[in-house]
């Protein structure tokens, strides 16, 4: 197994793309980031595209085949890849072993979905469609269901307040108001949204106890990135990012069956292994990217990484500690709650956004001094298939 | 109407291990002989939600779903029948019955829901 780099990166703007198919979406994220890899009108070996909801939302399958033919890449070897809102984390991570046993050289992985040209009615089935076909979809649950009843005994057993969860809602709503690729970019009042009489109208239940603000929109948006061996990565003579570990696990598909629902075992699992694998451990790590999906999803997963011990995860966020210029920065890019959740994209973006943080090429108020180490959780279903990466950067 | 609750939980007959819904093999042991066992009694309510943004199919303002545990131990999702959450509490004891929960292609499609006693 050789090492492996990101040598370039890419994303276009989430949120409503009403003027773009989900074709030219993928086809200006690909682009992106095989300029940024310097790779000019050179191919590369293969292509994976994250994809959830091609064929139920645009009536479109073969989607990597057809990405090929969009952008001349033939005749590279093209897979479309669905893992459910894990998608796009899979996709990176059959690159990299692609890249890592030698049989491919350079790997373009892109991800992406349009969701907005349904409506949210037909959105929030399509999301369902993950849930048990018997034993759970059948009933009217929804993803931010399955989150409600998770909220609930989180709350019950650590102790997770609404205002631990009114912290996430704040913070990455303001850290979206400074990524120019967000698709929420509107900070919230605390006010507006809590304790003042407005509130109730503000921010609705939406899936009880969770409100409105606790949860994610639903987005269009894409991003992509390259990757090769850190031979090719050395020879640019520049700073890059290599992959030092990842891992990945599943859970049962009910959360019915679980011993304990409120044990993420999948995210514990996965970032074990990737810790492992990097000769790291949760404290190394300078800036994160979680996959917060609904508020609760943050704080729960910062816990299981290994951020913070159980029930301590939520006064840390409400402490200030997962801000930028705190002990573990979380969802600098304003995480799933502001960028987006194109739920093909979302792995990929994740990986893009601590790409440029290990890069140092954000602004000031995004950028994490000195970052060396970035991690990464993709969260599929409702922890039934997680993803974590711990990224390196290295110096020529 | 139908009242036979019509679910089917599997114990696996090497370890015991009780299954819903059904799987090949044992989550505990990978035994692949169950026993069918159905659900027993009144159960536990053991987390709930009330949903206001619902999937297409259901016309309806909102939906309370939650899980519970029979008292034979099978666990498995319904529909509540409460006009609010206010009105559940974790723990407390509901009583199953097995009725409409949707509507699919004019048809009504049947499965558990649970009144709070």
């Amino acid at each position: 197994m050789r090492d492996v780099a990101i040598l370039g990166v890419g994303m276009i703007p989430f949120g409503r793309r009403d003027e773009d198919t989900l074709m030219d979406m993928l086809a200006s994220a690909s682009l992106k980031a095989l300029d940024d890899a310097g790779l000019g009108d050179k191919s590369v070996d293969a292509v994976y595209v994250a994809n959830m909801g091609g064929g139920m939302l645009q009536h479109q399958s073969s989607i990597a085949s057809s990405l090929v033919d969009r952008l001349s890449l033939l005749p590279a070897a093209a897979e479309t890849i669905e893992n459910g809102p894990a998608s796009g984390a899979s996709a990176v991570k059959n690159g990299v072993l692609a890249i890592a046993s030698g049989y491919y050289d350079t790997v373009l992985v892109t991800g992406g979905e349009k969701m907005r040209e349904v409506t949210g009615w037909r959105a929030t089935d399509f999301v369902a469609t993950m849930t048990h076909p018997q034993a759970e979809y059948p009933y009217g649950i929804t993803l931010p269901g399955m989150a409600g009843m998770f909220t609930r005994l989180y709350m019950e057993k650590h102790g997770v307040t609404r205002e631990h969860l009114l912290a996430i809602s704040l913070k990455n709503q303001e850290m979206g108001t400074r990524n120019p690729y967000a698709h929420v970019e509107m900070a919230l009042d605390r006010g507006g949204i809590f304790d003042s009489p407005h509130a109730v109208v503000n921010n609705p239940v939406s899936a009880d106890p969770l409100h409105l603000y606790d949860l994610c929109p639903v987005s269009d948006g894409a991003a992509a990135l390259v990757l090769c061996s850190v031979e090719m990565a050395q020879k640019r003579g520049k700073p890059y990012v290599v992959i030092a570990g990842f891992g990945q696990a599943t859970d049962t598909h009910t959360l019915a069956e679980r011993e304990d629902p409120t044990d993420l075992k999948a995210v514990t699992l996965a970032a074990q292994k990737a810790f492992a694998m990097a000769k790291l451990k949760p404290s190394d790590v300078s800036v994160a990217e979680l996959h917060d999906a609904f508020t609760i999803l943050e704080i729960a997963e910062s816990e299981h990484v290994g951020f913070f011990k159980k029930g301590e995860g939520g006064k840390a966020a409400a402490a200030g500690k997962t801000r930028l210029g705190g002990q573990i920065p979380i969802n600098l890019s304003g995480g799933l709650k502001a960028r987006g959740h194109p739920v093909g994209a979302t792995g990929v973006a994740q990986m893009v956004d601590i790409v440029w943080q290990l890069r140092h090429e954000l602004p000031e108020n995004r950028q994490v001094k000195n970052a060396e180490i970035g991690l990464t959780v993709n969260f599929g279903g409702f922890g039934n298939n997680v993803l974590c990466f711990v990224l390196r950067r290295v110096e020529p | 109407m139908r009242n036979e609750i019509s679910l089917t939980a599997y114990k696996c007959k090497k370890c015991g291990k009780l299954h819903y819904p059904f799987h090949d093999r044992c989550l505990e042991c990978r035994g692949r002989d169950f026993e069918k066992v159905g659900p027993q009694g009144n159960a536990k309510l053991l987390t709930y939600t009330a949903i206001y943004n619902l999937p297409w199919g259901f016309d309806q303002r909102f939906l309370i779903i939650g899980v519970a545990e029979f008292q034979n131990h099978v666990k498995a999702m319904g529909q509540i029948k409460a006009e609010s959450v206010d009105q559940l509490k974790l723990g407390m004891t509901v009583k199953p019955s097995w009725e409409p929960i949707r509507v699919q292609q004019g048809e009504d499609v049947y499965g558990l829901k649970f009144e709070p006693l």
